[in-house]
């Protein structure tokens, strides 16, 4: 293969590449954010309803819980931080 | 109308009972009647457990011997004594899940380690653990009967109702996993990433703590394999007392066996010369009561145990509490 085949390829790649992420941005990115988002809600719900009590909103016997928690430490410090972030007008409006 | 059963022919009218309870107010002869049953099934060559789930357990005293917190001890020929100690088995299992985060990731977060340090702290934590221990028990399949000495009326039905409602909730949280994980794929497949593999351990977990709960929840309606006795004294208090449990069960649809009548005064005293006076109203009380007890649980009397000139404890005294209850020793 000659040099200025391979800038051809090269170049052909990054056209196709431009386009799947163009493709992406209009198509599916909005759908994956969404997806995304929803599923980090529903990660914080699940936290709270498990692990609540490390910010004292009590919770059935932890006793279970702690089976849970070594899946969780990953996940703990943003979670602490999504759930108790002070929020005003402007989150809800740009949100 | 027919004669209620006795505890003898109750057994073998449901030949396949497995888990035998003994619920009822504290202090009147639960442990001892736990004890004189797995004595009685031990004789007769099956292997019997015996376990306290009443934190003032005294297995270890009437037994005469310190088996508390000593896993399973052999007090005789096929019979097993059992007496946890929760705050051991709490700090066991707590060690267990910080060895299990540090073998993850190499060491344990500061504010996690407070979060397990803390949890001991929590007022239930004793009671799920000796609930974790009984399951944990009567899965092993160990043995032919496996016998269970409640704790007090109010906190066993607390006990009982807590698998109910902790199974509620883990079916809530394996539905909200379920749902982060159906988002977490459909993310996954758009964007051409893979998804978080620790999504099925989790669920996993949640899994193992199901089948946990509903052991129990099953255990205790499954009137071919368990038989649930509530033991009572001829006074006023412990019969409202069984009224109201019964009641209680009822709603949580757990079958009673039967009521086992403890620490009756012989009436034949009764005929003796001399009898003081505070004996004589004593046994004239509890004859009393006796009627009461006939026409609110006839049909469900299924022992009646008289009281001991001596503390019915030890292994000279035991057999004689089984003779009472089962008509031979």
């Amino acid at each position: 293969m000659t040099k200025n085949e391979a800038g051809e390829e090269k170049k052909e790649s990054e056209v196709k590449k431009a386009i799947k992420g163009l493709v992406y941005g209009m198509a599916m990115h909005g759908m994956v954010s969404y997806a995304l988002k929803t599923r980090m809600y529903l990660e914080n719900l699940f936290m709270l309803i498990t692990m609540g009590d490390m910010l004292g909103v009590p919770v059935l016997p932890p006793y279970y819980c702690l089976r849970l928690l070594p899946y969780c430490v990953p996940h703990i410090k943003t979670w602490k931080r999504t759930l108790l972030r002070e929020r005003d007008v402007t989150d809800s409006v740009f949100a | 109308m027919s004669k209620a059963l006795s505890v003898k022919e109750y057994f073998a009218s449901h030949p396949n009972i497995k888990y035998i309870l003994f619920g009822g107010k504290g202090g009147l002869g639960k442990t001892t009647l736990s004890a004189a049953t797995a004595y009685w099934l031990s004789k007769r060559g099956k292997k019997v457990v015996v376990f306290s789930t009443d934190p003032q357990a005294s297995l270890t005293d009437i037994f005469e011997r310190n088996i508390f917190g000593k896993g399973e001890v052999e007090i005789a020929p096929n019979l097993f004594a059992l007496e946890i100690d929760a705050d051991k088995r709490i700090a066991d299992y707590q060690e267990e899940i910080r060895q299990k985060i540090i073998k993850m990731y190499g060491e344990v977060p500061k504010e996690v380690d407070d979060y397990i340090k803390s949890s001991a702290a929590e007022p239930a934590m004793a009671e799920s653990a000796t609930f974790d221990a009984m399951v944990e028990l009567m899965t092993s399949g160990a043995y032919d009967y496996y016998i269970f000495d409640m704790m007090p009326h109010g906190h066993a039905v607390r006990f009982l109702g807590m698998s109910e409602i902790l199974d509620a909730w883990v079916n809530k949280i394996v539905e909200t996993r379920k749902k982060a994980a159906e988002y977490g794929d459909v993310a996954a497949v758009l964007s051409g990433k893979g998804s978080l593999a620790q999504e099925d351990k989790i669920l996993e977990e949640l899994d193992f703590i199901r089948s946990r709960l509903s052991f129990v929840s099953n255990m205790m309606r499954d009137e071919e394999h368990t038989a649930f006795f509530y033991v009572l004294i001829p006074e006023l208090m412990p019969i409202l007392d069984t009224k109201k449990a019964l009641e209680m069960f009822r709603q949580f649809n757990i079958p009673l066996s039967g009521v086992i009548v403890n620490q009756v005064y012989p009436v034949e005293l009764l005929k003796q010369k001399n009898v003081p006076e505070f004996l004589k109203n004593k046994i004239l009380m509890q004859q009393k009561h006796m009627k009461t007890i006939q026409q609110e649980f006839g049909p469900l009397i299924r022992g009646i145990v008289p009281m001991f000139d001596r503390e019915p404890k030890g292994l000279k005294m035991i057999p004689e509490v089984a003779k009472a209850l089962f008509g031979e020793e």
